[in-house]
C-alpha cells in the first residue's frame, strides 16, 4: 500500500490502452502520453496477460469493446472477477450508444464515444476517473486492519451507525481480547504474536459467517464484535472460543478473555457500548476460572454511584452537607430510665442526591479510608456540640464517636483528640470512643498500644458491634476496654430466635467476666428492653426511647428531660 | 507526401483530424499516410465478396472508427452508411458500395503523389 501511495505521488499513472486498431492506439497514445505512461494491448487476451503481470502498476485501462480473440466484454469480465484486477478503473471505448448499458452491468466506470471527442475532454476524465479511484483506495485502506483485515476501529463505528439507521434489532456488543498478549509478544516474538491475531480475527469472520454483524480491531489485542443478539445463549462467543481452544500456536498458549454487553442500551451512545463490554472483560483479568463476563448494569449504576459520591465527599465536609446527629442512649439500671449519653451518628444532605444513608457511603469510605476525614469531622461537630450544651445548660452530656480502623494507624490519633478537646474546652471524659472488633483482626498489636495509649489519656473505649466480628474470645483478654457495645442483630432478633438471646446472654456473661457495662443497641419494643434488663443489661439506645436527633431536637430533649444532673453517664 | 491542403481539398475535417492528434502535424500526416494501406479495407471487401455479412460488419465498424477519428469525411461517412446497413442487416448492393468505397480510398492514396 505504502509503494503504491509513493509511486502515485512520484510517479506517472500508467495507463493501458486494449484497441485492436493501430491507428486508434497511435492516436490514444498521443494524447495521453504527455500525462502518463501508457501500455498497450491489441486484443482482449493480450490485455488480460498484461494485467496479470502488472495489475499492481496499472491505474487506468481504455477499453476497446469490438476487438478479436477476446473481445471488450470478457475483459471487463474477468477484471469484475478478479479482487486484484477490480481495483483498476476501466473506460470503454465504444461507437455505439448500445454497448453502454451492457458495458455499464459488466462494471465499466465511463465512456469515451468514437470518434474521439476532443482530446482535453479524454484527458479530464481519465484524470477523474483515477482520482475518484485512488481516493476509494485509501479509505478502504484505512478502513481494514492491514493485520487482521478486520475494520479499522474508526470505521466499525462508522458501520455501526449505518446498521444503527436501518435496524432495530436486539444487538450484543462484545469485547474480545488476550490474557499477558504483551507477554506473548515479548517471549513468543512479534511474528508468533501476529499470527495468533489473524486466527481470532479469521475465526471471528467465519464464526459472524453471514449472520448480522461485524467485527473490529480496536487495538492491540482487543477485538470488538457488534451482532444480532441470540436467544440461545452467547452461541458466537462461544463456538469462537471452541474454535480457539482447539488451535496450538508454536508455542504460546493463549487464554482468551470476553466481555458481553448483551442487548446494547440504545440511549448511550455506540462508544458506550463496548466501554461497558470491556468493563466486563476487565473484569476477568486475573480471573482464570471464568472466560465470559456480562456487564452488569446495576453495578455499574452503582460504582459510578460510588464514584460520585467518593468525588463530591470534600465539597460536602467544606458545605456541612454531613450532618451529626445524636441517638440518645438510657440508662435502665434505676427505677425509671434516664438519659445518659448519646452516639454521634452521621447524615449526608447531598446538595443534589438528597439525603442519603450512612449504608450507602459509610462501608465505601471504610473500604478506601476516606472515612478518616469524616471521623474527624464528626468529632470536630460532637465536641463543639458538647461544648455548647455545656455553655447552655451546665452539664456535660458523653458523646461517643467512632475510631475507624485506619484512624488507629495515625500516629497523632491522641494528639489530635486532645487537640480537639482542648479547643473546645471538654476532658477525655466527655468523647466516648467507639472502636469495632475487626479493627483488632488485622493489626492487633498496634490496637492495644493504641487503646493503652487512649485509656492513660482517661478516654473511654467502647467496642462497637460486640459479637459480630471474628476473633472477640481472644481479644477481649487481650484488650482493654471499658464498654460493651452488644450487636444490633442479636437485639432485633432475640425475641424472635432462641439464638440470638443465648447470644444476647453471652455477651452479658461476658461483659460480667470483664466487669463492664452493655449498651444495647437498636432496642425497639418494651418486651425487648424488658428482657435486656433481666438479663443485667444497664444502657440502652434505640427507637424505643429515640431515634437518632438532629442537634435542635436533642437539644430540647435535654431541656425536657431533667434527667442531667453534673453526673455523667 | 500527403499535406493538408490537399487533404482539406479531399474533403477532410483536418481542423477536427488535428485537434485529435493534439496538433501534432507530422502525426496526423503520418497516420492518414497509412489509412490507404490499412488491412480492414481488403478484410470488408473479401467478406461482401464471400457473402459472410458478420465479418464484413465487423470490418466496416473498425475502418469507421478510425476513419471517424482522422475526420477524413468521405471514407467516413461511406464507411458508417455500409457499416450502419450491415449492422440491420440490410439487404443492399455492398458490392457496389464498397467500390465506392475503395475508390475513395484510392483518391486518398494517389493524394501522396
Amino acid at each position: 500500500m505504502m509503494n503504491r501511495m509513493l509511486r502515485n505521488v512520484r510517479a506517472k499513472r500508467k495507463v493501458l490502452v486494449v484497441e485492436d486498431e493501430r491507428i486508434n492506439r497511435e492516436i490514444l497514445g498521443n494524447i495521453l502520453a504527455s500525462d502518463y505512461d501508457v501500455i498497450f494491448a491489441e486484443d482482449g487476451q493480450q490485455a488480460v496477460d498484461v494485467l496479470r503481470e502488472e495489475a499492481d502498476s496499472v491505474s487506468l485501462i481504455l477499453l476497446d469493446l469490438m476487438m478479436p480473440v477476446m473481445n471488450g466484454e470478457e475483459v471487463l469480465k474477468v477484471c469484475r472477477e478478479d479482487r486484484e484486477l477490480s481495483r483498476i478503473p476501466v473506460i470503454v471505448m465504444t461507437q455505439d450508444e448500445d454497448a453502454e448499458v451492457s458495458s455499464i452491468r459488466a462494471g465499466a466506470d465511463d465512456f469515451i464515444k468514437k470518434p474521439y471527442s476532443m482530446p482535453e475532454v479524454i484527458l479530464a476524465r481519465c484524470e477523474r476517473l483515477i482520482e475518484l479511484y485512488e481516493k476509494k483506495e485509501l479509505i478502504d485502506s484505512a478502513e481494514t486492519d492491514p493485520l487482521t483485515g478486520l475494520y479499522t476501529r474508526d470505521f466499525f463505528f462508522e458501520y455501526i451507525r449505518q446498521m444503527e439507521k436501518y435496524s432495530d434489532t436486539e444487538m450484543d456488543a462484545v469485547v474480545m481480547d488476550i490474557e499477558h498478549f504483551h507477554l506473548i509478544n515479548e517471549i513468543y516474538g512479534h511474528s508468533e504474536g501476529d499470527q495468533i491475531l489473524r486466527k481470532i480475527a479469521s475465526t471471528i469472520t467465519a464464526e459472524l459467517g453471514e449472520n448480522y454483524g461485524i467485527a473490529c480491531r480496536s487495538a492491540a489485542d482487543t477485538f470488538y464484535i457488534f451482532y444480532a443478539a441470540t436467544s440461545e445463549g452467547d452461541t458466537l462467543v462461544d463456538r469462537i472460543l471452541e474454535e480457539m481452544s482447539t488451535v496450538s500456536f508454536q508455542s504460546a498458549k493463549i487464554r482468551l478473555r470476553v466481555g458481553i454487553n448483551k442487548h446494547v442500551n440504545r440511549l448511550d451512545p455506540p462508544e458506550q457500548w463496548f466501554d461497558h463490554a470491556k468493563l466486563a472483560c476487565d473484569g476477568l483479568r486475573g480471573d482464570y476460572t471464568h472466560r465470559v463476563a456480562y456487564y452488569d448494569r446495576a453495578a455499574h449504576d452503582r460504582q459510578l454511584y460510588h464514584e460520585r459520591l467518593i468525588r463530591d465527599m470534600d465539597s460536602s465536609i467544606e458545605h456541612k452537607d454531613f450532618v451529626v446527629f445524636f441517638q440518645p442512649k438510657y440508662g435502665i439500671d434505676g427505677d425509671k430510665p434516664v438519659l445518659r449519653s448519646a452516639e454521634a451518628l452521621i447524615r449526608w444532605k447531598h446538595p443534589e442526591l438528597g439525603m442519603i444513608s450512612p449504608g450507602d457511603f459509610i462501608p465505601l469510605f471504610e473500604g478506601n479510608g476516606l472515612v478518616q476525614k469524616l471521623d474527624r469531622y464528626v468529632w470536630e461537630e460532637a465536641a463543639s456540640q458538647i461544648a455548647h450544651w455545656k455553655d447552655r445548660f451546665g452539664v456535660a452530656v458523653p458523646v461517643s464517636v467512632n475510631v475507624s480502623r485506619i484512624d488507629i494507624f495515625d500516629p497523632d490519633l491522641e494528639d489530635r483528640l486532645l487537640g480537639i478537646l482542648q479547643k473546645n474546652g471538654l476532658t477525655t471524659g466527655d468523647l466516648l470512643l467507639e472502636i469495632t472488633e475487626s479493627a483488632y483482626s488485622d493489626s492487633a498489636d498496634r490496637l492495644i498500644e493504641v487503646v493503652n495509649n487512649l485509656r492513660d489519656r482517661g478516654f473511654q473505649i467502647e467496642m462497637d458491634d460486640f459479637g459480630s466480628g471474628y476473633s472477640s474470645l481472644n481479644m477481649l483478654t487481650t484488650i482493654p476496654i471499658d464498654v460493651l457495645k452488644m450487636d444490633m442483630k442479636f437485639v432485633r432478633n432475640m425475641l424472635k430466635d432462641d439464638k440470638s438471646l443465648k447470644l444476647c446472654e453471652l455477651v452479658m456473661d461476658i461483659s460480667r467476666f470483664l466487669d463492664v457495662p452493655v449498651v444495647a443497641e437498636g432496642v425497639e419494643e418494651q418486651a425487648q428492653l424488658d428482657r435486656l434488663k433481666s438479663m443485667g443489661c444497664q444502657i440502652i439506645q434505640g427507637y424505643y426511647f429515640s431515634k437518632p436527633l438532629p442537634a435542635d431536637q436533642f437539644e430540647e430533649l435535654l431541656e425536657n428531660s431533667g434527667d442531667f444532673s453534673a453526673k455523667n453517664r | 507526401m500527403i499535406t493538408l491542403e490537399a487533404l482539406q481539398k479531399f474533403g477532410a475535417d483536418t481542423g477536427k483530424g488535428l485537434a485529435v492528434c493534439m496538433g501534432n502535424e507530422a502525426l496526423y500526416l503520418r497516420l492518414v499516410d497509412s489509412v490507404p494501406s490499412e488491412k480492414k479495407f481488403d478484410d470488408l471487401s473479401n467478406a461482401i465478396e464471400a457473402g459472410n455479412l458478420d465479418a464484413a460488419f465487423e470490418a466496416a465498424h473498425a475502418l469507421k472508427g478510425v476513419l471517424g477519428n482522422l475526420s477524413l469525411t468521405p471514407l467516413f461517412e461511406k464507411t458508417s452508411e455500409i457499416t450502419e446497413l450491415l449492422r440491420s442487416r440490410t439487404n443492399a448492393d455492398y458490392k457496389g458500395l464498397v467500390a465506392e468505397l475503395i475508390r475513395e480510398r484510392d483518391a486518398l492514396a494517389a493524394l501522396r503523389d
